[in-house]
């Protein structure tokens, strides 16, 4: 039987082609209409080490990288080895691996059974006998591979023409003869893979993007003209595209020196008036912090694109985590409003970007997106008719506001009419001091009271215009899962194979996490019976701050929560499905 | 200039609010000659913004009538950054202390100068740490004793003009609050300067650098001399670390092109004459080209 979703990691050294694989069959996939999901890791060295790349290609909806792979390619087994864990592939697996290298391999290692079929592949020698060169074995694999699997073959042909025409015509020759020579090997194969096939309609082409790149077009969507950031993994993909793009709509990318100079850039620009955006990771964000009250106090709109990874201090810069929520929330000296929104899959960076604008500039608050990792680096299909979104803009002064101009003016949102610089008659001083409607400075008790409640006031009507959730499952369901990001993708997964089998499982993603929409997620606590919280964060940061504000099911809380490193996996969903099942049936003595 | 053709004179750019600093204070003159310079130059209160970060001198935005914005320690550039690039029509101020530009503050004063930002900053030196009551300041001299340094300054004091000629900007005085008519002139010539402007100006702290700053000042003090090329690093750099004299006046000046002037280059290099792409076309280079 063949199948309409297959899985491949391609693992190999800095120099092996492995991402260029990797991103020819997604090229290829994208172009036939398939969906795609490609994630690739690296080890911590610049140039060279070890590289991986997992592709996913399916003609069904898919919303995370699988947990198993299917096909594995290994060129060195040294290579792999530093990947222990976090690939792993279906006990049936095919595994490829380099005739050369002898390494003694345990398949128990990486989640191979018994069933598993391995093949010796001669890449070094078929590469050099028909290309004339040992680099040419990532192109031998895409040939062996799409043989055997029935990916798109034309459309790789057609990327590996792409790629090397630019070169002299003896290199895209040199791999054209490695493509063809991976292909005569796949069919003297004599082991039958016909049950490995890929079967799928051919559908329109779709976008191929990452999450940092869908929220670097959601800013110039949404009208930012101005942004600074300081390089950091894994966000800065974010500035690379916007050095790019940003000129081309008429605005201004600033590297700056550090982050501290940008988000003071960011605050700079949006005092002058211009939506302005920043992009960091968590180091990055806390370096911020000092500034965001800053911009809490000025009532400054700003969108500070978080990009999580492993921490604290170096952590893990290269994978995912989500533990910055915290620092996200409350980070701050004072009492400091903001919005923290959390985008749950590639297309939603372009949504919440969006958003983050939208919010920024109607309530004048900054706006903190915390992304993550794994949707902020991995490739997946998108469709172009979903991405548009509504754009907002600030509110500025009636002309009689500006006669005794009060930038402060209480007002029963919270949100005072703001002018910028340019503006004749708008002129006025503020400061991170606390002051009264003018922007005047004071310390009186009856001021700071008076103006806090003013700039806390913007969260309620926050709350009742943006309240982005998602919802899965049945309305009455035994298990409901409550998770936000990246958790998303093999959570939705997990909740639609139980609903398949009959389970009552049901999701509640919250893509706007303060302020909380608390009474949406009230109505899913009294519709379910057992309740499971779901995050990558070691110290449960997820399940603590909800605890701030909500009584959670006393004895039917199941918390879910580990370190990032590791993709959260639809299995380990599962797993947790299965635990918590029999126990909505006991009975529930708290609702709420 | 609005419909009412205004004339603009020094007082019409003062706030209702008054100055927070000590009587003496020398950061007196210096508000005194920014409102002369900007009167001279008939600058538009609505196109003007007056930026700092944290200290006594900081607070002097919320002392001027245009946009103001007295903002987080050491930071001042930093907005500013942000204005200029987004207005650049605005002509944009930035003031501070020596703690808020030299200690703190350092990092940004290296970087704008070198990407020669269009703003002028003039950096108000009273040698010591005012709003937290007398601490040693980077400006401090080795061996002086001070509220943080009981047994005397331990380090060798920094040159503000000296890290603002190295690290790239284009326009250098040396001014002295004491001095209004010089001191105006040469804010007037920091803001009419295309490019990064720095004046650094000697603004005694009465209260804990003592009365008799001024008078140390006044003796020391001397004007650049009229043969100096402003235009020679090398000569401009004869007047920094100075121990027996204080030289005012332009030490340098040359011109090149601005940030604002870069970044806009970039722009139209970018845009190469074409309408700005829509969100669709951006969104549409991510199809596969196969």
């Amino acid at each position: 039987m063949p199948r309409s979703d297959l899985t491949l990691a391609l693992v190999g050294s800095g120099g092996d082609g492995v991402i260029t694989m990797g991103d020819m069959i997604a090229q290829a996939g994208a172009s036939e209409g398939l969906n795609v999901i490609k994630v690739e890791a690296y080890g911590p060295q610049i140039r060279g080490g070890e590289s991986s790349t997992t592709v996913r290609v399916s003609g069904d909806e898919i919303f995370a990288q699988a947990d198993f792979v299917d096909i594995l390619v290994v060129f060195a087994w040294k290579d792999f080895a530093r990947f222990k864990s976090e690939i792993m592939v279906a006990p049936n697996a095919i595994i490829f691996s380099e005739a050369k290298d002898e390494t003694e391999v345990d398949g128990a290692d990486l989640g191979a059974g018994p069933e598993a079929t391995w093949i010796k592949v001669p890449f070094i020698e078929l590469a050099k006998e028909a290309a004339g060169t040992t680099l040419a074995k990532n192109i031998v694999t895409l040939g062996l591979v799409s043989e055997l699997f029935s990916l798109p073959q034309e459309p790789i042909r057609k990327a590996i023409v792409n790629k090397f025409s630019k070169k002299k015509a003896k290199v895209l020759e040199a791999n054209l003869k490695g493509f063809a020579a991976g292909i005569e090997f796949a069919k003297g194969l004599d082991t039958d893979l016909s049950d490995w096939r890929l079967e799928y309609t051919p559908g329109e082409p779709k976008l191929l993007m990452s999450g940092n790149e869908a929220a670097a077009v959601g800013a110039i969507h949404a009208g930012c003209r101005f942004f600074s950031g300081y390089p950091i993994t894994p966000s800065s993909e974010v500035l690379h595209f916007l050095s790019q793009w940003m000129p081309m709509v008429g605005g201004s990318v600033v590297q700056t020196e550090d982050e501290l100079a940008a988000i003071g850039g960011v605050l700079g620009a949006s005092f002058a008036g211009v939506k302005a955006m920043t992009a960091t990771s968590g180091p990055g964000l806390a370096l911020m912090t000092e500034m965001l009250g800053l911009a809490s106090m000025a009532e400054l709109p700003a969108v500070i694109f978080d990009v999580q990874r492993g921490g604290p201090s170096t952590g893990l810069p290269t994978k995912s985590e989500q533990s910055d929520l915290w620092q996200a929330l409350y980070g701050s000296h004072g009492d400091a409003p903001r919005v923290v929104l959390a985008p749950a899959d590639v297309e939603d960076c372009f949504h919440t970007v969006v958003d983050a604008f939208n919010i920024a500039e109607e309530y004048q608050i900054p706006v903190i997106v915390l992304s993550d990792q794994n949707i902020a680096q991995r490739s997946e299909t998108l469709s172009m008719l979903t991405l548009s979104h509504e754009v907002k803009e600030r509110v500025t002064p009636a002309a009689g506001e500006l006669e005794d101009y009060k930038r402060y003016k209480e007002t029963p949102t919270g949100v005072s009419p703001m002018t910028w610089p340019g503006i004749e008659g708008g002129q006025y001083q503020t400061n991170g001091l606390e002051h009264d409607e003018y922007g005047k400075p004071t310390s009186m008790f009856l001021v700071h009271e008076k103006m806090n409640a003013k700039r806390y006031r913007k969260l309620r009507p926050i709350r009742d215009e943006f309240h982005f959730i998602r919802r899965y499952g049945p309305d009455d369901a035994d298990v409901g899962i409550l998770c936000w990001g990246s958790s998303k993708g093999p959570v939705k997964e997990a909740v639609q194979r139980a609903n398949a089998r009959g389970e009552k499982v049901a999701a509640f993603v919250p893509q706007v996490l303060y302020p909380f929409p608390k009474h949406e997620f009230e109505e899913f606590l009294k519709e379910i019976k057992e309740f499971i919280v779901i995050e990558l964060s070691y110290s449960a940061q997820f399940y603590k701050y909800l605890r701030t504000f909500l009584e959670l099911p006393e004895g039917h809380t199941n918390i879910v929560k580990r370190s990032g490193g590791k993709n959260l996996t639809v299995h380990e969903v599962e797993e947790e499905i299965k635990k918590a099942l029999p126990q909505a049936s006991t009975k529930r003595e708290v609702l709420v | 200039m609005s419909a009412t053709e205004t004339v603009f004179k020094p007082g019409s750019y003062k706030t209702d609010l008054k100055p927070v600093w000590c009587p003496g204070c020398g950061d007196f003159g210096v508000l005194n000659a920014l409102y002369r310079a900007m009167a001279k130059l008939q600058l538009e209160p609505w196109n003007t913004v007056v930026l700092s970060g944290i200290g006594c001198s900081s607070r002097l935005p919320g002392y001027v009538a245009t946009y103001g914005f007295n903002s987080v320690h050491g930071r001042g550039l930093t907005l500013a950054t942000g204005v200029k690039i987004s207005r650049p029509d605005t002509t944009v101020i930035v003031v501070g202390g020596d703690g808020d530009g030299m200690a703190i503050g350092g990092n940004h004063l290296m970087h704008t100068c070198r990407r020669n930002l269009d703003v002028t900053y003039i950096l108000m030196d009273n040698e010591i740490y005012g709003l937290t009551k007398g601490q040693t300041a980077p400006t401090t001299p080795t061996g002086d004793k001070t509220k943080s340094s009981f047994w005397g300054n331990p380090e060798p004091a920094v040159d503000p003009v000296e890290l603002a000629i190295a690290t790239g900007a284009t326009f250098v005085a040396r001014g002295y609050s004491g001095d209004m008519k010089m001191l105006t002139e040469l804010i007037q010539r920091g803001i009419e300067h295309h490019g990064f402007s720095f004046i650094n100006v000697l603004s005694p702290c009465v209260t804990w650098r003592g009365e008799t700053q001024y008078g140390i000042i006044k003796e020391k003090l001397r004007s650049v001399p009229e043969d100096h090329d402003v235009t020679s690093r090398e000569a401009a750099m004869r007047f920094t670390r100075e121990k027996d004299v204080v030289t005012e006046g332009v030490l340098y000046e040359v011109h090149e092109p601005t940030f604002g002037d870069q970044l806009e280059a970039i722009r139209k290099k970018a845009q190469g004459g074409k309408p700005e792409p829509s969100t669709k076309e951006i969104l549409k280079t991510f199809y596969p080209t196969l």
